[in-house]
């Protein structure tokens, strides 16, 4: 892989099967042996013949509508889903917010989920030490509030905080999923201030969004992905245009926030 | 281009691997290097199990205890005495009782692991076999506590009944360590297999609370090893914890060595299970994060 490529995706295909029953359970599937039937199943092609170079430094944007195969994709580059076909290569230590929440144990202290979140994420206890209160600051948690249960934490506050937790870790690759629409207006402009910052840096972000203007605003190149195959590529402000056209909505600025 | 000094290249290439497993020494290596999450995660869930209750972790020594006892009594009942000395029977009972129980909490645990790990799944990409790896270190840090009770009891119980079996001082004491390396990997093992079944079928947990129970009372736990007779002797081979649970009787009550084919039946579990666990688990695992 070229060096200055931070991801290279080959022909990537992602399929996977599933149940068409209510429950799955060890009765059902039982039940289902002893009358000599079959299970249920159907095969969802959820990212299909995918190819894409992601250059060091780059900030792309993926648009698209639900069930286009947008948070398959990020989850394959992360390493948390296999490809069915194809290959993709990362050059750098990633970090994501793919899911909301730190993720962990609500009775646990923000602080106590930070730690546990940067030890999966591969970081030592030094290091996060050091940043758990930067963290804090960041996610702007009221005083104390780093040292209480995550379950009295407001949405917001939660959201904030795994946003923050995911840009903390210093990564060379940050994937971001419908994170932005955690805070508030002022909590938005930091978190774009904090994302132009780690470009600056030369770190690579891929953001999966439905806020149009993030993507246009913070992107220098977005693809549009429809039921698992990407239809194009370019500048974003052309993809979004595109993409909106698709829509059949126009291009109205309400319709550019939170579609 | 701006450049980022920090940056270390780190390749890491993804590629189809279905039923197969992937790269096991990138794994392994990778299990090693997150270990001290796993330890982490154990030492918080305990905290995060224990914050609200007032007795916290004297529950953790008393519930096995109170356990143990009220199997003692149903035991007396049946059988009077049982043929040994003074309180030996219960010693024999409350040591298989928190043995079993420590590979009992990793089984149980551990199957629950992932299906409770959903957000952590859903976000980062790490060896999936830390979670049950985790309950494991959780249910031996449970188990250490149990040791001095133990030891308590027998104290207490030879003042009070002189006649009670207590085992001098011999080099055979050596023989624990051993013995809790085989519940805890035949442990961790098993919760491999029971934390994917979970994953696939959503009722496993209900079915284990029924296993576990079952699984006791075929282990030598409220029998003693050599009480069984003829074909039923084989009971204590095919169970995963037979070989460990007699060790455990024979070392702790007897001051006895175990004997080398009770000692080949606990390296033989031990390994049978981290194989076939191990082989369930990892070559299923990036699937994990479609199914939960």
């Amino acid at each position: 892989m070229p060096e200055d490529l931070a991801i290279r995706i080959e022909d990537l295909s992602i399929s996977y099967k599933v149940s068409l029953e209510a429950k799955r359970t060890l009765k059902n599937a039982v039940m289902r042996a002893s009358l000599k039937q079959k299970e249920r199943t159907r095969t969802i092609e959820a990212v299909k013949h995918l190819t894409l170079d992601v250059p060091h430094g780059s900030v792309l944007g993926i648009v698209g509508s639900n069930g286009a195969g947008k948070s398959t994709l990020m989850r394959c580059v992360a390493g948390i889903l296999s490809p069915t076909e194809g290959r993709v290569t990362v050059n750098g230590k990633i970090s994501t917010l793919l899911a909301l929440g730190v993720g962990f144990n609500p009775a646990l202290s923000g602080r106590d989920n930070i730690i546990l979140g940067g030890l999966a994420s591969g970081l030592n206890m030094d290091e996060i030490s050091d940043k758990t209160d930067e963290i804090a600051a960041f996610a702007a948690l009221p005083d104390g509030f780093i040292d209480l249960p995550v379950r009295t934490y407001s949405s917001g506050m939660y959201g904030r905080l795994s946003f923050a937790v995911a840009v903390s870790m210093t990564p060379d690759i940050l994937l971001l999923d419908e994170a932005l629409s955690a805070g508030d207006a002022a909590f938005k402009e930091k978190s774009f201030e904090r994302m132009r910052q780690l470009c600056a840096e030369a770190r690579t972000i891929v953001i999966v969004s439905h806020a149009l203007a993030t993507v246009t605003d913070l992107c220098d190149s977005a693809i549009w992905m429809h039921k698992g195959q990407m239809l194009s590529k370019g500048k974003p402000e052309a993809i979004v245009d595109e993409y909106l056209k698709f829509l059949n909505v126009g291009s109205l600025p309400s319709s550019y926030e939170d579609m | 281009m701006p450049v980022n000094e920090n940056f270390v290249p780190k390749i890491q290439v993804f590629e189809p691997h279905r039923a197969s497993l992937p790269p096991l020494i990138p794994y392994l290596k990778e299990f090693w290097t997150r270990r001290v999450f796993a330890t982490e995660l154990a030492r918080f869930s305990d905290k995060a199990e224990y914050l609200d209750s007032r007795l916290g972790k004297v529950w953790l020594v008393l519930n096995p205890l109170l356990l143990g006892l009220i199997y003692y009594l149903v035991v007396e009942i049946i059988r009077p005495g049982g043929g040994l000395p003074g309180l030996t029977r219960l010693d024999h009972l409350l040591i298989g009782l928190f043995t079993f129980y420590f590979a009992q909490n990793c089984v149980t645990a551990g199957a629950l692991s992932i299906t409770a790990g959903g957000r952590l799944i859903l976000n980062q990409a790490f060896p999936r076999a830390l979670l049950p790896f985790s309950c494991t270190i959780q249910a031996f840090q449970q188990y250490l506590p149990t040791i001095p009770v133990y030891i308590f009891v027998l104290v207490v119980g030879k003042w009070a009944y002189p006649t009670t079996e207590v085992p001098g001082w011999t080099w055979n004491f050596f023989w624990i360590p051993f013995i809790v390396i085989c519940t805890g990997l035949t442990g961790f093992g098993l919760a491999l297999i029971f934390a994917t079944l979970n994953v696939y079928f959503r009722d496993t947990n209900k079915l284990l609370t029924y296993i576990t129970r079952i699984w006791m009372y075929l282990s030598p736990v409220l029998w003693l090893p050599n009480s069984l007779r003829g074909n039923m002797k084989i009971l204590l081979w095919i169970n995963p914890l037979g070989p460990v649970l007699s060790a455990t009787s024979r070392v702790w009550v007897n001051g006895a060595s175990p004997s080398k084919n009770t000692i080949l039946g606990c390296i033989f579990w031990a390994i049978a299970s981290i194989m076939i666990g191990g082989y369930f688990f990892i070559s299923r695992e990036r699937d994990f994060a479609i199914r939960i």
